[in-house]
């Protein structure tokens, strides 16, 4: 037990390095990811055909296609076009498109939630399309996702341990390494799983919590 | 044929020019007509009631005026702003026709996510360019008028349904409107609530505010109103001073119609 603990702790800053990583690459897909699913939900319901139809392609591939396939071949894939990107580059645009897919059908919901009358009523008040969406129905719409979205948001978290696949240095390819190295992948994989619930855990408590709360004013 | 039907009522109210006219406004869902060739015209200051059974294009009548509803054929002309039925609306008419005419819903539609305040403020920053102070300080005398200053920092779901729809009265002149359209105010309400929402309504209607009240509260309509309209079946089919026409009405439907809603 001695051995593991010691084990685990002389590892542990390599592994912390690792999630850092895999937080950053999920942070910067989701800020990334989550206004772009925005603009596509607005897209997808947009009176332009051509609009619509771009739309609709970037969001049906962003969800049919598994995000390592996403992964790679933005890695190994552009390259042939000539386009070559790093790994954590890579990484953001593949985790942004799956993300904004994703988001964009959670976000649509929540725009389809809202009343008609709203959109009526700020019509009638003599607001201009954008600040009807912007004072009156995002507002709403966000609200209502918002649990939704920070749910996906955490699955995110855990979908970048698959950026290993791509040489990004995550916390799973950091286990990996580790490893490889020491040949104890057992206990090191243990150690990554616990630091993923160690973060994934609490936030989806902290959801629920807000979900809870948002619900009891609705 | 379209200046006869109004040229008796103009003749009667109002010599003056009318504030608002429609010509021939029609509207049809595909092959169902709801809306059939309505001649309306408005002199300001002047409160028609529109009255009928459900379905016979009354709220449909209201939506077109404003736009939210656009007509497929006819012209709505407000002031020197005549929009026609088959071309999509500029913003700039548009804008004049959204400011120059309030509206009042069934369902109050008041905005659930801000305070009553931001409510009426809204529209007076992002419509008149306001400032929040300018505008605020308008919102308080309009939720005072209303009888409503003390709800100005609750949240709408806090208020009665009556408080609603009277804060949404306040919305909606919180741009100095010209015309005020009410698409069944009280309909939504139980009667005691209603009644909140009647009186604020004829406080208005006699400070001058020109209006246009579908409803069903008959009293209202014959008591309230200069001139009540009874539709049927997407078309008019009798107008006149709101007495004459409530009391002692000609045509057949409308009888029919009267007749039905007395009896109850």
């Amino acid at each position: 037990m001695n051995d593991l603990v010691d084990f685990w702790l002389e590892h542990l800053p390599a592994m912390l390095d690792g999630l850092m990583v895999s937080v950053q690459v999920t942070g910067v897909s989701l800020a990334i990811g989550v206004p772009l699913g925005l603009l596509l939900a607005l897209a997808v319901q947009s009176r332009s055909k051509p609009m619509r139809g771009i739309a609709i392609v970037v969001v049906e591939v962003g969800r049919g296609a598994p995000a390592l396939i996403l992964l790679q071949f933005t890695y190994f894939g552009l390259p042939n076009a000539g386009l070559s990107l790093d790994s954590f580059s890579s990484a953001v645009i593949a985790l942004a498109w799956c993300t904004g897919a994703y988001t964009s059908e959670i976000i649509r919901a929540g725009l389809e939630a809202v009343p008609h009358g709203q959109k009526e009523a700020a019509e009638a008040i003599g607001l201009n399309h954008l600040d009807a969406l912007r004072y009156v129905i995002l507002p709403q719409a966000l609200r209502v996702s918002v649990p939704a979205l920070l749910g996906f948001s955490i699955l995110m978290l855990q979908a970048s341990s698959l950026c290993f696949a791509i040489a990004l240095p995550e916390l799973v390819s950091q286990a990996y390494l580790i490893g490889s190295t020491t040949f104890r992948y057992m206990p090191i994989l243990v150690l990554a799983g616990l630091l993923y619930a160690a973060i994934c855990i609490p936030a989806t408590i902290a959801v629920s919590a807000l979900e809870r709360k948002l619900g009891a004013h609705a | 044929m379209s200046l006869n039907s109004s040229s008796i009522t103009q003749a009667d109210v109002a010599p003056k020019q009318p504030l608002l006219r429609l010509d021939a406004v029609g509207k049809t869902f595909g092959t169902h007509v709801v809306l059939e060739d309505i001649d309306l015209s408005l002199a300001a200051g002047e409160v028609v009631a529109i009255i009928g059974p459900s379905g016979s294009g009354k709220s449909t009548l209201l939506r077109c005026i404003n736009q939210l509803e656009p007509p497929t054929t006819g012209r709505v002309t407000i002031g020197d702003t005549t929009i026609e039925a088959g071309h999509t609306p500029t913003r700039r008419e548009l804008m004049v026709l959204r400011r120059s005419i309030g509206m009042v819903f069934q369902s109050f539609n008041l905005f659930p996510h801000l305070t009553v305040l931001r409510n009426v403020s809204l529209a007076q920053e992002r419509v008149m360019g306001r400032t929040r102070e300018q505008a605020d300080a308008v919102s308080m005398q309009l939720l005072a008028r209303v009888g409503l200053a003390d709800k100005a920092q609750q949240f709408p779901s806090r208020c009665s349904g009556g408080q609603q729809q009277r804060i949404a009265i306040a919305r909606a002149l919180a741009l100095d409107p010209q015309i005020m359209l009410f698409d069944e105010p009280t309909s939504a309400l139980d009667p005691e609530l209603g009644l909140e929402v009647l009186s604020v309504m004829r406080e208005l209607a006699e400070g001058g505010m020109t209006m246009i009240v579908v409803t069903h509260e008959m009293r209202f309509a014959e008591n309230v109103s200069d001139r009540v309209i009874i539709m049927a079946d997407g078309r008019i089919v009798e107008q006149g001073p709101s007495g004459t026409v409530m009391r002692n009405p000609q045509t057949e439907r409308a009888q029919r119609f009267l007749h039905a809603v007395k009896d109850r």
